[in-house]
């Protein structure tokens, strides 16, 4: 089988990676680069997590490096703060979805597990997933913090994952922790959103 | 109101800095008037994103943002900001 993987530069998205790989999975890596809102430091963690998994399992995993800023921009002047995790969550399973088409991907991958920030409620998690058909893997979905924590030292990521970084400056100041499809639906409806990852997959490059 | 320290952030990838009580800055008339000075300016209305030797993020309520991990590039850029905008601070404090 063959996916397509999240990858933030953070702890858990590696460990999730690995988790796949070690079944056998064949896959394929996509960062949404969200520079203006972050450094260069979620890339370099990236590029350094896979080359780590590309050694331990032999397999190459192309990385898809997609550009998350232009999007952040639009989603920020245009629609509700309140919701923006949730939209800009939509936007990259919009866009990773794309990259499972031209890959001939089955599935999408993501090292979310509930509840550790505002987008990974239940109900953020629906209303962000409702964007894409494709069916979601998220191997990490029981774990807790600690035990991911643990995961990621044994398998060697967690030092890189735990660099010096910058967190995502997007995020509003109160991020909703509920939301329901139709006010997300409404808050998109300003947007020509086939227009913004149309241009999102047009400004990729595969390293 | 005052900002009264740059400090390194929790994820140590840039300083920051936010004045007490927070601000109601309007970033509409500072885009201008950066612009106006030849600042390279993006406006996402809730923030303003600024090259002044580093990135900075300038929020609404006066949280500014300073994208690099060197203390004297942080506070020089810190003390410029505050210079083109008139922001009131205390005496440079820079905490690493």
């Amino acid at each position: 089988m063959r996916g397509v993987m999240l990858m933030s530069g953070g702890i858990d998205s590696p460990v999730a990676l690995y988790l796949m790989l070690r079944q056998g999975h064949e896959m394929v890596a996509v960062h949404m680069d969200n520079r203006p809102f972050t450094d260069d430091s979620p890339l370099e963690k990236v590029t350094d997590h896979l080359q780590l998994l590309r050694d331990r399992f032999h397999q190459p995993v192309p990385l898809y490096l997609l550009p998350h800023g232009p999007t952040q921009i639009t989603l920020m002047r245009n629609t509700d703060r309140h919701v923006g995790c949730v939209l800009c969550r939509r936007f990259m399973w919009r866009s990773a979805e794309r990259v499972a088409e031209r890959e001939n991907a089955q599935f999408l991958v993501t090292g979310e597990a509930l509840g550790q920030v505002a987008s990974q409620t239940l109900s953020n998690m629906r209303s962000a997933t409702a964007a894409v058909k494709l069916p979601i893997v998220r191997p990490l979905i029981g774990f807790d913090k600690q035990e991911i924590e643990a995961m990621a030292r044994e398998i060697g990521t967690y030092a890189i994952s735990t660099r010096p970084g910058l967190c995502c400056q997007a995020v509003p100041d109160r991020p909703a922790t509920r939301s329901s499809l139709l006010q997300i639906q409404q808050a998109e409806s300003v947007l020509d959103v086939n227009a913004i990852v149309d241009d999102v997959l047009r400004r990729s490059t595969v390293l | 109101m005052t900002y009264s320290t740059v400090k390194l952030c929790s994820s140590r990838g840039a300083y920051e800095a936010a004045p007490q009580p927070r601000l109601e800055l309007d970033l509409g008339s500072i885009r201008d008037r950066l612009v106006a000075e030849g600042v390279p300016v993006v406006d996402c209305r809730v923030m303003l994103l600024l090259r002044m030797g580093c990135e900075v993020t300038l929020g609404r309520d006066g949280r500014i943002l300073l994208k690099t991990r060197d203390a004297e590039e942080a506070s020089r850029v810190f003390e410029e900001l505050c210079r083109r905008l008139d922001l009131p601070r205390e005496p440079s404090s820079v905490k690493g």
